[in-house]
């Protein structure tokens, strides 16, 4: 024993996202009940996921829009030697 | 027009047809690029690195995948480039960042509560949304590169783990093992910064 919490640490990944057999979900619940900071764990993992989660789309900036633009047309016409329109 | 049919214009030298295609997933891509890089700078580098280099390989496609996940995966490509060339940290191992073992404070109540995790529950009630937002958003785009991106693949992207594997070129165990590393780590580090303004707000 390596003196840390929890034990079922190879485990911890497919427990929090599903993917694990009822009966390790069962004992690792066991285990949930009766250790507070693993439960803590488990509950501090989950909000962390769903917290970074929560970030809003950022469209293109006009800008790069425009700048993008230019230099593609330009990568183009080097590569295939006429000039787009 | 087809998908199929614009690729073929494409890849005969009909721009419009290319910023077409390009057109239906520069948004995703520069979110992609966004996520992994964490700041807008990055982000715009990836995007215009990822658009250079699919006309650069545009004959090679051979529709084997939605043009979308081509581009997808050459952006991928674009942003570990980039940050393979930067200094980057390393993760501590699993162990660093789980609790000291309940055996250790059972009895013993004193001891027991400082080994206690911090319980945070509403960090919303601590902080205004757009800090907590800004809060998150450096500390996902403060995890070493390889950490960051596993990550973001699995739950900003929310690709299955065999997917982000397959992405990042490393086995599933590595996969998961390095998903679980940064997720651990950065729950420790909200813990920390919720804890701080908690005994700040309410002492």
């Amino acid at each position: 024993m390596s003196g840390k919490c929890p034990e079922y640490v190879n485990e911890l990944n497919d427990y929090l996202d599903g993917g694990l057999d009822t009966e390790t979900c069962a004992q690792i619940e066991k285990h949930l009940g009766a250790c507070e900071n693993c439960r803590i764990l488990i509950d501090t993992l989950r909000k962390t996921v769903s917290l970074c989660r929560g970030g809003k789309k950022e469209a293109l900036p006009p800008a790069l829009e425009t700048r993008l633009n230019d230099l593609l047309k330009a990568h183009w016409e080097r590569k295939f030697g006429r000039r787009p329109s | 027009m087809e998908e199929t049919e614009l690729v073929r214009r494409a890849q005969s030298g009909d721009f419009d047809a290319f910023t077409e295609l390009i057109n239906a997933h520069k948004a995703q891509i520069y979110g992609l690029a966004l996520k992994l890089s964490g700041n807008e700078q990055d982000a715009e580098d990836i995007v215009q690195d990822t658009f250079l280099r699919a006309i650069d390989k545009i004959d090679q496609f051979r529709l084997e995948s939605a043009f979308g996940t081509w581009l997808y995966r050459i952006a991928l490509n674009q942003a570990r480039a980039l940050f393979n060339k930067r200094r980057q940290g390393e993760l501590g191992p699993i162990e660093d960042y789980l609790p000291p073992g309940h055996e250790l404070s059972a009895g013993d109540p004193s001891l027991s509560a400082r080994l206690a995790l911090y319980d945070w529950k509403d960090p919303e009630k601590l902080f205004e949304a757009e800090e907590l937002r800004t809060t998150i958003d450096r500390l996902i785009a403060e995890l070493p590169y390889l950490y960051r991106e596993a990550f973001v693949l699995r739950y900003i992207e929310e690709l299955p783990v065999k997917e982000v594997a397959e992405s990042i070129g490393e086995s599933e165990a590595a996969t998961k093992s390095r998903i679980l590393r940064a997720r651990l780590a950065l729950r420790e580090q909200l813990a920390r910064i919720f804890e701080d303004r908690h005994e700040r707000k309410m002492p």
